[in-house]
């Protein structure tokens, strides 16, 4: 082979190569009309090079936001540096439809991009290079690993008989209201209730049964509460419930509404129909309560106090001897 | 580094304030600390991107002060929310620009052309400890070289890091010996 005939194969393989790389290939001059249109872009828009050649890039694209892209190819052609898109920032730049009946299972490809600048024999920047990389499956991987990561992060927190929080979990954000409530000062009151002879109910019933009532009562304590409340199964049948900038007043009428719903309610299993009662105890935050377990206790003592006194009732938490409603 | 500034600064329209660059033999149980310098206790959001040439390879850490992008959306005339979205581009722009810059520009020193990764985000809003594991590099002694950005009359503030491989460090003497000689 003669030199000038090797150059002219070598010549060749490139084209050859660019054509058949996986990877999009497009150049664009200045006033961003198309000026190269490789395989990769060819087979995925249906579009042949001769249908795109020396067309404006915003006009033929709709789904490339004009000053979006700009913002990124200008730099390329002033400061002679190169630009890169990612995925998280713009799912695709060209809308290509998903390829890939058994293994893609996202709607369109997503993209990275990298946008080059092409000098000229004059060291001027007439034209750029924008690379397109096919990332579907790195990003379908990642949002798979986020939604795994989410799953796991509510399993290991959620009681799963009750979708309420568990008692790890629940402690840890009270831990962190505690604390709050130390910097802040506004009133939050926390409110403890069990339901009176649970025993019975499983040893009358069953355990199903029993579990259908605790079932139902967490239901009830989900419609009733505002969704900044912190509700967990604290035990087997112990609930708690944060009530976040409430006073213990207004905690009392929140947890008397509990109990008369509970006390108007019959759970009706296959066999039976079951009516129970629950017992609560409401402790306001003080200034007395230095450790997060001092306030749980004094909401404690006033559970007691509710069943001391025949259940059924709310009794509010005082340093002098507590009172039932 | 001078490059990058000046590049930034005419994309800004703005005066780049430009300290000496730190640079420093470090080793890799001391990366955490040569990060946790660059922002005391504030949340950050921070980028990452390789590049690799003639035997030269590192990586490029870009870490922002998150209290910087309200000026930043304002000096690169970002329009649209600043979300957590809107963030995320004004963090791609100015690290294609900064990064690519500083790569380029130490290129051009060393005679060498720079294949440049795709960034990657390492995490926004995040404590510093949190952008990096810690452990299991695999070297143990590099060179790091490290820039802080500030802008005047802004309150941007951002810190980029240059962190090249054990193997480099030998490559780049050689490189400068011989352009020197």
């Amino acid at each position: 082979m003669t030199k000038a005939s090797f150059e002219f194969a070598e010549m060749h393989w490139l084209m050859d190569v660019l054509q058949s790389i996986d990877v999009g290939l497009v150049i664009l001059d200045r006033d961003y009309k198309i000026q190269l249109w490789n395989g990769f872009m060819e087979n995925h828009s249906g579009l042949r090079p001769d249908d795109v050649h020396d067309k404006p890039l915003f006009g033929s694209f709709s789904e490339i936001p004009e000053t979006w892209f700009r913002q990124k190819a200008e730099p390329v052609f002033e400061l002679k540096t190169r630009t890169f898109t990612i995925w998280e920032q713009r799912p695709y730049l060209f809308k290509f439809k998903n390829y890939r009946p058994i293994t893609g299972r996202a709607a369109n490809m997503f993209q990275n991009s990298t946008i080059i600048p092409l000098e000229s024999i004059d060291g001027s920047v007439k034209h750029i290079c924008l690379i397109i990389y096919d990332v579907t499956d790195i990003a379908i991987n990642k949002e798979d690993l986020t939604k795994a990561n989410g799953n796991l992060a509510y399993l290991s927190q959620t009681d799963s008989l009750t979708e309420l929080f568990n008692r790890g979990h629940w402690e840890e954000e009270f831990q962190r209201e505690h604390k709050r409530c130390i910097r802040s000062k506004n009133p939050s009151s926390l409110v403890m209730f069990d339901i009176d002879h649970f025993k019975n109910v499983n040893d009358t019933y069953g355990h199903p049964a029993g579990d259908e009532v605790i079932r139902t009562l967490a239901s009830i304590v989900r419609q009733t509460v505002r969704e900044t409340d912190i509700c967990g199964r604290y035990g087997g049948e112990e609930f708690t419930i944060l009530l976040i900038d409430t006073d213990a007043q207004s905690a009392a009428l929140f947890t008397e509404r509990l109990r008369k719903k509970v006390d108007d309610l019959i759970v009706k299993t296959d066999n039976h129909d079951i009516k129970f009662t629950i017992s609560s105890g409401i402790a306001e935050y003080s200034p007395n309560f230095k450790r997060h377990g001092d306030w749980i206790e004094a909401a404690d003592k006033a559970l007691y106090h509710s069943k001391e006194n025949g259940r059924n009732r709310t009794t509010i938490f005082q340093n002098k001897p507590p009172q039932s409603l | 580094m001078g490059q990058a500034a000046d590049r930034l600064a005419r994309l800004l329209n703005v005066y780049v304030i430009l300290p000496i660059p730190k640079v420093n033999m470090i080793s890799s149980s001391e990366l955490q600390m040569a990060l946790a310098d660059t922002s005391s206790n504030k949340n950050v959001s921070a980028v990452c991107q390789g590049f690799i040439g003639s035997g030269i390879a590192g990586e490029a850490l870009l870490v922002f002060n998150d209290a910087s992008f309200s000026d930043l959306a304002q000096l690169m005339n970002y329009k649209g929310p600043l979300d957590t979205h809107g963030e995320l581009e004004l963090l791609m722009d100015v690290s294609s620009v900064l990064i690519g810059a500083c790569i380029q520009g130490i290129g051009e020193q060393l005679e060498i052309t720079f294949n440049q990764g795709h960034p990657v985000v390492l995490g926004q809003h995040c404590q510093v400890d949190d952008l990096i594991k810690s452990g299991n590099h695999q070297w143990s002694q590099t060179l790091a070289i490290e820039i802080n950005y500030k802008i005047e009359n802004m309150n941007i503030n951002c810190d980029l890091l240059l962190l090249f491989t054990e193997d480099s460090v030998a490559k780049i003497n050689q490189q400068v010996d011989y352009l020197l000689d």
